[in-house]
């Protein structure tokens, strides 16, 4: 971007397009103080000078009446150009016609001023203009940087919002001896299914951002679990597992709790997906005992990514399983039945998602 | 300006005050361009087209003579030519021809007074 020092020196020449050496000879006297100054005798030249330099002109003093090439079709020219928004021109004419001046104005001429020119009018009128076009330019660039600015703000607002997201469920995922990773995988999980499967049909980027966001809080009613249920090494009892299950209702009520997450796009996402992660295509699932396409896509994929993380980590309760293992089990349905749409969409991608744990252990 | 020489381009016809403004006061640029005016070749080219009888040159050439002696101040010829060209401009070819004379005879007396008065 360009400061106001750089516009001044890059911008600051005046072109005077006239045929008559006096004519330009006074014109260029009388600015010579103010601008640089260029000459071109005839419209042709004084148009090509513009082309390959256009950033250099502060202001055109144009003739009418030019071999060549004449001050209107000049005008002509350089408003198909797009150019007479960028460098105010001006008609220096000893005569204008009325038809030459409407047609001047009707092509965005910023003024007509008649030769013999008085000094101090052609002097103010054309300071004023390119003053004028100055100040619009640094006007243009203080909104441009301000705009970026709030953009990079709000940007940080997000991601800072993501951060204590991340951390609260973090946090909560210690407590049952989790791992920051398993967050963070779940949600690498969910949205890479959902970005290149056909599973993620009709969602768009930022929808599907959110999801992964709701997916980061899918466990957040686990805080309400008391730590001899949450951390018990071997098989819960009935009891036991019923408490256990309670932790799907509890994190949709608790989100519910907060006012500021309502307010986010991402919340009737996370609040769906903390309920509904262990329903089952079955029927079969709790809470709700949803059915079938009764449970939403992005459910469906946070229990499928849930049970495959599970698997492949060690767990208070059992070691990892090996990949191979881990695939059979949720082939065969051993974790809970699933979308048969679903797992052939999982299975497409069942590599990449692999190297997620490659990597971390790397 | 001295005044002995300022007095002498008034006479003829030069409205000193007027163009020096124009200068900025510049006494320098004003005897260059007076200098210039003399290979100014506007009139020939007039004198030409009128003889030929090419109203569009003649248009053309009355008007830069026109813009030219505005701006050298030069009263009388841009008067005469602001009245020629506005005749080529309506259509009246033949008086705007019958203004030549005029003409010739101011622009003769102003090379003819700028050579004497440059020259000294």
């Amino acid at each position: 971007m360009m400061n106001d020092t750089e516009l001044y020196f890059t911008q600051n020449t005046i072109l005077i397009v006239d045929d008559d050496e006096i004519n330009r000879g006074i014109l260029d006297n009388l600015f010579s103080a103010f601008y640089e100054v260029e000459e071109a005798e005839n419209g042709e030249i004084g148009l090509s000078m513009i082309q390959e330099n256009q950033e250099k002109y502060c202001a055109v003093l144009l003739d009418v009446v030019m071999p060549v090439m004449d001050g209107l079709e000049v005008l002509r020219r350089l408003k198909a150009r797009g150019l007479l928004e960028k460098i105010p021109v001006f008609l220096i004419t000893a005569e204008a016609s009325d038809s030459t001046m409407k047609e001047a104005y009707r092509l965005g001429v910023m003024d007509v001023i008649s030769k013999p020119v008085i000094p101090y009018i052609v002097i103010r009128r054309i300071n004023s203009v390119v003053e004028l076009f100055r100040a619009r330019k640094r006007l243009g660039n203080v909104v441009e940087q301000q705009q970026s600015k709030l953009l990079a703000q709000a940007e940080k607002i997000i991601s800072l919002n993501q951060g204590m997201i991340e951390s609260l469920s973090t946090a909560i995922e210690f407590r049952s001896g989790e791992s920051g990773e398993h967050v963070r995988r779940i949600r690498e999980i969910t949205e890479y299914i959902l970005k290149h499967t056909e599973f993620g049909e009709g969602l768009n980027e930022e929808q599907i951002r959110q999801i992964g966001l709701g997916a980061i809080m899918h466990d957040v009613g686990k805080i309400a679990i008391p730590d001899a249920i949450l951390n018990k090494p071997g098989r819960l009892t009935a009891e036991e597992f019923e408490v256990m299950k309670t932790h799907t209702l509890q994190g949709a009520a608790l989100l519910e709790k907060i006012p500021q997450l309502r307010e986010q796009e991402a919340y009737i996402y996370a609040y769906d997906i903390a309920r509904h992660h262990h329903e089952r295509f079955d029927g079969r699932g709790y809470p709700d005992g949803l059915k079938g396409e009764e449970i939403t896509p992005w459910a469906q994929v946070v229990s499928i990514a849930d049970v495959y993380d599970a698997l492949s980590c060690k767990r208070v309760y059992k070691d990892a399983f090996s990949r191979e293992t881990v695939v059979e089990m949720i082939r065969d349905g051993q974790c809970g039945t699933f979308n048969p749409r679903l797992l052939d969409c999982f299975f497409s991608v069942e590599e990449q998602l692999y190297q997620l744990y490659e990597k971390k252990e790397k | 300006m001295e005044p002995a020489r300022k007095s002498r381009l008034e006479e003829i016809g030069i409205d000193v005050d007027s163009v020096l403004d124009r200068f900025m006061g510049n006494e320098g640029i004003l005897t260059r361009f007076l200098k210039k005016f003399l290979d100014d070749a506007n009139y020939e080219k007039l004198k030409d087209a009128v003889e030929k009888g090419d109203a569009e040159a003649a248009l053309t050439a009355s008007h830069t003579l026109k813009g030219v002696s505005g701006n050298l101040s030069m009263n009388r010829l841009y008067e005469l030519t602001t009245r020629q060209v506005q005749l080529f401009r309506e259509g009246k070819e033949a008086e705007a021809r019958g203004m030549m004379d005029e003409i010739t005879e101011t622009y003769q007396g102003l090379i003819q007074g700028i050579k004497e008065i440059l020259g000294d």
